[in-house]
């Protein structure tokens, strides 16, 4: 929400550094905007100290968005998640990943079914496996946390016992890449970088969907309506389990369509795609944390979520291009990890000095 | 309900004095299903019964169930620790190499790893009491923050050629006396301590009242941040053990070791009756929590059914026990 | 005069205490002597709660001498005030719910042997202790939450005598409890007294004091009126001193419409919260629905918005049945409440202005089925400002950030939205200041006088005076006399207080 904070918190007069610094601790997004200009900057230098692998270039940054379709599509599902309060969190969205990545597979790779079905199949099985949480967490009033728990546990289970633990990637399957690979923008694409088919087919309308839907939206306002202040929202009139319930819905659907993006990425729909290592839920939460969602739930905001994606992910793009072989995913552990923390406390600073962040 | 409901009825936990008192209703529903299944088993299979299996499967519980001791801690006071699976990848591999690269003998080794899973867990009970941040938040950080050292002290490679030096602790025939592995015994043996801890001491009294109502607790005296942050040290130093375990007869230490044993631990920790809000919650639940988890999965690979399908039951089960924890909580509010 | 027990045990002397600009207390001068039931009562805003606080240690005086067993004491917290032996009971007991109440009396203070606790020890001085206060031993190994609140409230009380309180401060104890549960109070809190202990016994129901208290100590204004001997008054004596001398309400004249009931209730019941509730409002009527804290009228209010749906009777909207289980339903049979509970039930505190007010009505801001309608929102929005003169840099402002009576006006504008044909405000000026509750009431006026079938639900004795056009006494559950606006305070509150035989005065 666009809540500027009109003088009310001490701190408010001084000086021009003391109300910068204000505003990175209290302003997300400049802070989020700040860091990444930073980066950018420190990132030019060592390519123009040849310290790095490759050139930091405007082609290679465009290319690494790519990776901030799955990443940011699942922060943002985080986002509507944690908004909607009450201990608002989605463990599973991982192992949903898997799952409809699997139903993906199976109707275009084995039942070969054409691409827009089997697309919409896998956003009903997203749709259906999020209202599985939503009824549990909105209608029966379980904790988020565990009930994505077991939700992680046994959708993780059906992926991969789907097809005996065993990836699918047919033929039919490995034409999709097209999808998710650079393409030369129409009109003015010679003047500038390619960027990847899947930011404008997924990312984009997600994102515009998302903005209009809740910043923008009556659904959106009554989200932080009910992830402000519960019983409030309750008096208001609000239809509080319905709107809860949608919350982790959309977060289902989301998962669907990062599904579609990650099978036609690796060409193969493999059953722990969303759960491997780390899974995909710990990075989804850390970057909503990042772009300033609280885990208390009511705030967070679309744009913040976006522009902490991006960072991250040209962070990480910049460490793998700073480090040889395996050493720059590592230091990628320790950029996630470092920022979440310092995110954190900055938070938990910013309620103490100046009484919230926006 | 009035005011004086006279009916005589059985405490529900210790600090009753009454022996009844010592055993929660989840925990005999948990004793009940672990006995079924094994009864199930037993007549299913020809081998549940033999020693090496109900062997091979206290080993496998024994170093989820000593973390889920401490996280049975943490939880019932109210906070959780998700980084536990990286803090044992970073203990395992600097025990590994320890033990391979300078020849530490048991001692320096089990001291090593004590000592190191307690820094682990002292940083993330610092970070949360003073950063005075949600702990799920922190522990989000630090589990990738460990990971990362975990994976500087690989460089790249997996520690392959780990002598036996921790056998003793181990899955194999040095680690177990009757078949029973030592290191389950030790879990057993600090499942006890610590449930008598947080049964009989002021200490362990105090984290349930910090897990019911924080700022409470505090008025009441309660040295609350002391207690939170001892609560984190005392999971760091389980996690070392479990390390321990898991290296125990040695060969090859992989770099996924420890990866997502976290939700196998708070699994373990939910199934066993503690609630995720606080305030409730016994470590002998967190054992049969552990053991349940286990049984499942021995059960699956007994039958030859798919071994995925365990996460499946887990799965369910967590459902189960938390709609029971729901439920409990309901009918309480309406009293 | 009062019955002269013992010694004084507490003597506060002079004390004064400022809010900002409010003198909350001023000179205020009490003597409570040991084995005493010392009753404080006054109107809210008298001043009880603030000498209390001051006397626990949950704020300071800012001038005055307190006297504890004859020696000059200062309290800076409730912990020196609990070493002292002072201890206070409140409403909402503050226990552990997942500890027994053998524990919750002995947290912070376990009686250890060897580093553990010693539960033998700690049982017989917990059975030793139920024993002495007559409540039942099986209350020791009880886990707290498994307690009704009234056994709740008796823990409490055990636990402060386990500290040895020698004051015991009783704040509303009656409040919460049934008849029955008040009987077992009596008993306990005569206990108390034989053994030498001193209560403050606040309350607002004045015919319990006749049972329990020996002495009177009544307030108004932050003022003492008058320490009494408890036998030399009458419930209608002390609800005069507590009123004072009839001042002009400011009440301006309306003429209250006399037409078909906008709004009736016939038998309405929930429960045992109350029963038997039969109230009209017409539409341009105000209509005041008053009782003491604990008479239920809050409850009536829930049950009215849909929050705890009835149990028995029926509710009639313009003349149609109306089955109201959930504040949509209120909602959509036109009927908006005003929550009591401000920060609890009616903010968002960290969201904005326009945010609040137009929270919970989705569809008059729908455009394209799912945008928010901006640009009539800001129009809405700075239009229910204006016309409740809502003091707020702009619609965009957080409300936190507002004053109380700001925050409460922004509460009120979002049930003024669709224009509701019935309006329930409850407690609606709790807690905002002088300037702010005037304009509330006059807008609450102005309401009525558009048509707008207005019930008040208060335990605001001159509030009620002021606005309604009827008040309706809610006393132990039910609707009890009714009274017109011209009527004497100090009938009402003896009405409602529980005056006996109390015929529908004029």
């Amino acid at each position: 929400m666009s809540t500027t904070r009109t003088g009310q918190a001490p701190g408010r007069a001084g000086s021009v550094p003391a109300r910068l610094l204000r505003a990175l601790v209290t302003q997300r997004l400049v802070l989020l905007v700040v860091l990444l200009a930073g980066l950018i900057v420190v990132m030019k230098l060592l390519e123009n100290g040849g310290y790095l692998l490759a050139p930091y270039s405007s082609d290679y940054l465009a290319a690494a968005l790519i990776d901030a379709v799955p990443l940011g599509l699942l922060a943002l599902a985080e986002l509507v998640v944690i908004v909607s309060g009450r201990g608002g969190i989605d463990l599973s969205v991982g192992s949903m990943v898997s799952l409809t990545g699997m139903t993906f597979g199976f109707a275009v790779g084995q039942w070969g079914w054409p691409l827009l079905p089997a697309a919409l199949l896998a956003l009903l099985a997203g749709g259906l496996l999020g209202a599985v949480n939503g009824f549990f967490v909105a209608a029966l009033g379980f904790p988020p946390l565990i009930t994505t728990l077991a939700t992680y546990y046994a959708y993780s289970s059906l992926a991969l016992v789907s097809n005996g633990s065993a990836p699918i990637s047919t033929p039919r399957i490995q034409e999709l890449t097209w999808l998710t690979q650079p393409v030369e923008l129409p009109l003015f694409g010679r003047y500038v970088p390619d960027f990847p088919m899947g930011l404008f087919l997924f990312a984009l309308p997600v994102i515009v969907l998302l903005w209009l839907n809740v910043t923008r939206g009556t659904y959106g306002r009554q989200l932080y309506a009910i992830g402000t202040n519960d019983t409030a929202g309750r008096y208001a009139g609000v239809p509080v389990a319905w709107v809860r319930f949608r919350a982790y819905l959309v977060s289902g659907l989301i998962c669907g369509l990062v599904a579609i993006v990650n099978v036609s990425q690796f060409a193969s729909a493999r059953p722990d795609a969303g759960t491997a290592g780390n899974g995909m839920a710990l990075p989804a939460i850390t970057i909503a944390v990042l772009g300033g969602v609280a885990i208390t739930g009511g705030i967070g905001r679309v744009v913040g979520v976006v522009v902490a994606t991006v960072l991250v992910v040209w962070l990480n793009a910049g460490i793998l291009l700073s480090f040889e072989g395996s050493e720059g995913s590592q230091y990628q552990l320790l950029a996630l990890g470092g920022v979440l923390v310092f995110a954190a406390v900055l938070n938990g600073f910013a309620t103490r000095r100046y009484g919230g962040t926006s | 309900m009035t005011a004086l409901d006279e009916r005589p009825r059985t405490p529900r936990r210790g600090p009753t004095g009454a022996l009844g008192g010592r055993i929660t209703g989840q925990e005999l529903v948990l004793i009940g299903v672990i006995a079924g299944l094994w009864l199930v088993l037993g007549l299913a299979t020809d081998t549940f019964f033999q020693a090496g299996t109900l062997g091979n499967l206290a080993y496998v519980v024994a170093p989820i169930a000593l973390v889920g001791i401490g996280m049975t801690v943490v939880i019932a006071s109210g906070g959780i620790d998700v980084s536990v699976g990286s803090a044992v990848t970073v203990v395992t591999v600097i025990v590994a190499k320890l033990v391979r690269d300078q020849g530490a003998s048991f001692a320096v080794a089990l001291l090593v790893a004590v000592g190191a899973g307690a820094l682990l867990g002292l940083t993330n009970g610092l970070l949360i009491s003073l950063g005075r941040v949600h702990a799920i938040i922190i522990t989000f950080g630090t589990l990738n923050l460990f990971r990362f050292i975990a994976l500087r002290i690989f460089d790249s490679e997996q520690v392959a050629g780990v002598p036996g030096t921790l056998a003793f602790l181990g899955g194999g025939g040095a680690g177990r006396t009757w078949n029973v592995p030592h290191a389950f015994l030790l879990m057993l043996l600090l499942a006890a301590i610590t449930w008598w801890f947080m049964r009989n001491t002021p200490s362990g009294r105090h984290y349930y009242a910090m897990g019911g109502d924080r700022a409470a607790a505090r008025l009441a005296g309660v040295n609350v941040r002391r207690q939170e942050i001892l609560a984190y040290v005392l999971t760091g130093v389980l996690v070392g053990l479990a390390s321990t375990v898991i290296i125990g007869g040695g060969g090859l230490i992989g770099q996924n070791v420890g990866v997502g044993m976290e939700l196998q631990v708070i699994a373990a920790v939910v199934i066993g009756g503690t609630s995720i809000m606080g305030g409730r919650g016994t470590v002998l639940g967190t054992v049969l929590g552990a053991l349940l988890v286990g049984t499942v999965s021995s059960g699956v690979t007994i039958l030859h059914w798919p071994s995925q399908l365990t996460s499946l039951f887990v799965g369910v089960f967590i459902l189960v026990a938390v709609g029971t924890d729901v439920l409990r909580e309901r009918a309480r509010r309406r009293a | 005069m009062a019955a002269q027990q013992g010694d004084v045990l507490l003597d506060v002397e002079g004390l004064s205490k400022s809010y900002g600009a409010v003198r909350a207390l001023e000179q205020v001068s009490v003597r409570v002597r040991k084995g005493s039931v010392h009753a404080v009562v006054g109107e809210n805003g008298a001043g009880k709660s603030t000498l209390i606080k001051i006397i626990s240690g949950a704020e300071r005086a800012d001038a005055g001498t307190l006297r504890f067993a004859g020696e000059p004491v200062t309290v800076p917290g409730t912990n020196q005030a609990m070493d002292l032996g002072i201890a206070t009971v409140y409403q909402e007991p503050q226990l552990f719910a997942d500890l027994t109440v053998a524990e919750n009396i002995f947290l912070g203070r376990e009686i250890r042997r060897g580093g553990r606790i010693d539960w033998r020890a700690q049982a017989e001085r917990v059975q030793t202790l139920l024993d002495e206060l007559g409540l039942p031993r099986h209350y020791a190994r009880r886990q707290v939450g498994e307690l009704s609140v009234a056994a709740k409230q008796q823990v409490s009380i055990a636990k402060a005598m386990a500290r040895e309180a020698r004051l015991l401060i009783l704040d509303e104890p009656s409040a919460i409890l049934t008849d029955n549960e008040i009987e077992i109070l009596f008993d306990l809190v005569r206990r108390l007294v034989q053994r030498g202990v001193a209560v403050i016994y606040i309350s607002h129901r004045l015919d319990e004091l006749f049972r329990i208290t020996d002495t009177v100590t009544v307030m108004r204004d932050g003022q003492v009126v008058g320490t009494f001997g408890t036998e030399d008054l009458s419930v209608r004596q002390i609800a005069e001193l507590m009123v004072g001398h009839e001042l002009d309400n400011g009440r301006t004249h309306r003429d209250p419409p006399a037409g078909e009931p906008m709004l009736s209730l016939r038998g309405l019941g929930r429960g045992e919260a109350f029963r038997d509730v039969d109230v009209d409002v017409a539409a341009g009527e105000i209509v005041a629905l008053y009782g003491l804290v604990g008479s239920g009228a809050d409850e009536i209010a829930a049950t009215l918005y849909g929050i705890k749906p009835a149990t028995a009777g029926s509710i009639t909207i313009g003349g149609t049945p109306a089955r109201i289980r959930s504040p949509r339903d209120a909602q959509r049979h036109r009927l908006a409440m005003l929550p009591a509970d401000r920060k609890q039930h009616g903010v968002f505190a960290i969201q904005d202005v326009a945010f609040n007010i137009t929270t919970g009505h989705a569809r008059g801001f729908r455009r394209f089925g799912f945008l928010m309608d901006r640009a009539r929102e800001n129009r809405v929005v700075r239009e229910l400002m204006e016309r409740l003169a809502v003091k707020a840099p702009g619609p965009h402002t957080p409300v936190d950030a507002l004053s109380g009576g700001n925050q409460q006006k922004v509460v009120l504008a979002r049930q003024l939205v669709d224009r509701p044909s019935v309006l329930v405000l409850e407690e609606p000026t709790q807690g905002v200041d002088v300037g702010a509750k005037e304009e509330i009431h006059r807008l609450v006026a102005d309401l009525a006088a558009q048509g707008t079938a207005v019930l008040v639900v208060t335990a605001d004795l001159p509030e009620a005076l002021r606005v309604a056009d009827r008040i309706v006494v809610v006393r132990q559950g039910t609707t009890t006399v009714e009274f017109d606006p011209g009527a004497r305070q100090a009938d009402v509150l003896a009405a409602a207080a529980g005056e006996l035989s109390q015929e529908g005065a004029g």
